[in-house]
């Protein structure tokens, strides 16, 4: 019972820190392709380095044992593309709605219920059978039957290949950095650098914590909220990640609260419908693919799983494809 | 607080990302030279991001002020052109 309990710690800390950060991977994605503002992006991405070290320095340890999602790449392709097209009609990938929920957002409390609902039917309910099919015959493993991964495929252990990815990327990082010579202002934030770092150090701590408690896997999102669906209407009772979900809500909040920036906020009704639609595009795109936004990018990237980085690529895409339509061709049908 | 009047006032306030962002950029793109846009919004990442932006699209920020809690005024100049 205890060991469960520390999913709850362990979402106040991440809630809080996404509120205060602005964390979303739905706006890193769409503001690098819209905007051209990398800010978010990096903020993604240094969180992706510091886990990639801190998972291989870990599991080198034998403080965890990695646990990469398998590779189904038709499940990995559609479902990670139709989670991509959900994010940007729910104005927020899956840790964003669940956090500004904490915030007092009414669009992303009605996301997060397309989310659960189309998460629970998709993992439990009517479209189990598809689902599992999909997964199932497109399967490609690796060696042992164990799941497809980077370090696998070129035959190495996987602590020494993250660790050279992880110094190729700094190095590389900088060099960019350097060459591009941004302005910076100061940002008026906690700043991407920091932001990134302590999401990074959440998914940290969340691995041994929640291999304790039975779910050897570090940051989730979408099974949290099926877990919660599960303890309302089928008195399951709660997992870690369902716990971790509510701390996520009560870390938002908290952090809302104290910097006075809670505020219950409503946007027209039929954008509660677009935000209502895009959670079920969501959960039900996560559970098919095996992960959202964090479960595959933050969480399975990491851990060089190429069913992750296959749905990574796809979350991309999707965003990529609906921001398309839904933000630049009504700019060029003005000009 | 800004001396300033406003030619336009634009209020986004519940509107979920990216609206905020992209309705200011879209009113700016249609003002004139010297005008004055008046944003107000209550979105977190949208106050921190605007201004950022606002640079690269040549527009200039004149002030960004909190009202009560997450509510912000921006006041923007239109850089004019088409």
């Amino acid at each position: 019972m205890e060991a469960v309990l520390t999913g709850l710690f362990v979402g106040v800390l991440f809630g809080f820190i996404l509120q205060r950060g602005r964390f979303c991977m739905n706006s890193a994605f769409r503001d690098a392709i819209l905007l051209q503002d990398n800010v978010l992006l990096k903020t993604v991405f240094a969180a992706l380095l510091v886990e990639l070290v801190g998972f291989a320095l870990m599991d080198a340890a034998g403080a965890i044992a990695i646990n990469p999602k398998p590779f189904w790449w038709g499940a990995n392709l559609l479902g990670s593309f139709v989670f991509g097209i959900g994010m940007v009609l729910a104005g927020g990938c899956a840790s964003g709605i669940t956090y500004r929920t904490g915030e007092g957002m009414v669009g992303s409390m009605t996301a997060v219920l397309g989310l659960a609902t189309a998460g629970y039917f998709t993992a439990a309910g009517f479209l189990k059978p598809f689902k599992a099919n999909l997964q199932a015959a497109t399967t490609i493993s690796g060696a042992d039957d164990k799941a497809l991964t980077l370090h696998g495929i070129l035959g190495m252990d996987y602590t020494t290949l993250a660790i050279i990815l992880a110094l190729i990327a700094v190095v590389a990082w900088y060099f960019i950095a350097k060459s591009k010579k941004d302005e910076y202002e100061a940002d008026p934030g906690w700043g991407w650098l920091n932001t990134g770092i302590l999401v990074g150090l959440v998914g940290i701590l969340a691995f041994p914590l929640s291999a304790a408690a039975g779910r050897n896997y570090p940051l989730g999102i979408t099974a949290g909220w099926i877990n919660i669906v599960k303890v309302i209407f089928s008195g399951d009772s709660f997992n870690w990640l369902g716990l971790m979900i509510i701390g996520i809500v009560v870390g938002g909040l908290v952090a809302a609260l104290i910097s006075k920036e809670f505020k219950f906020r409503m946007p027209k009704p039929i954008v509660l419908l677009q935000t209502f639609a895009g959670g079920i595009l969501m959960g039900f795109g996560a559970v098919t693919s095996g992960g959202c936004n964090i479960g595959h990018l933050l969480s399975g990237i990491p851990q060089l799983s190429m069913g992750s980085i296959l749905a990574g690529v796809s979350i991309f895409l999707g965003a990529w494809a609906a921001s398309y339509v839904m933000f630049v061709l009504p700019q060029k049908k003005d000009e | 607080m800004s001396e300033v009047t406003p030619t336009k006032t634009l209020d986004v306030c519940g509107k979920i990302c990216p609206y905020p962002d992209m309705n200011t950029m879209t009113t700016l793109k249609k003002m004139e030279k010297g005008e004055v846009l008046e944003v107000l919004l209550d979105y977190p990442l949208s106050v921190e991001r605007i201004p950022r932006n606002l640079k690269k699209q040549g527009h200039k920020l004149i002030e960004v002020e909190q009202l009560d809690g997450p509510n912000h005024r921006m006041l923007i100049e239109a850089h004019g052109l088409k």
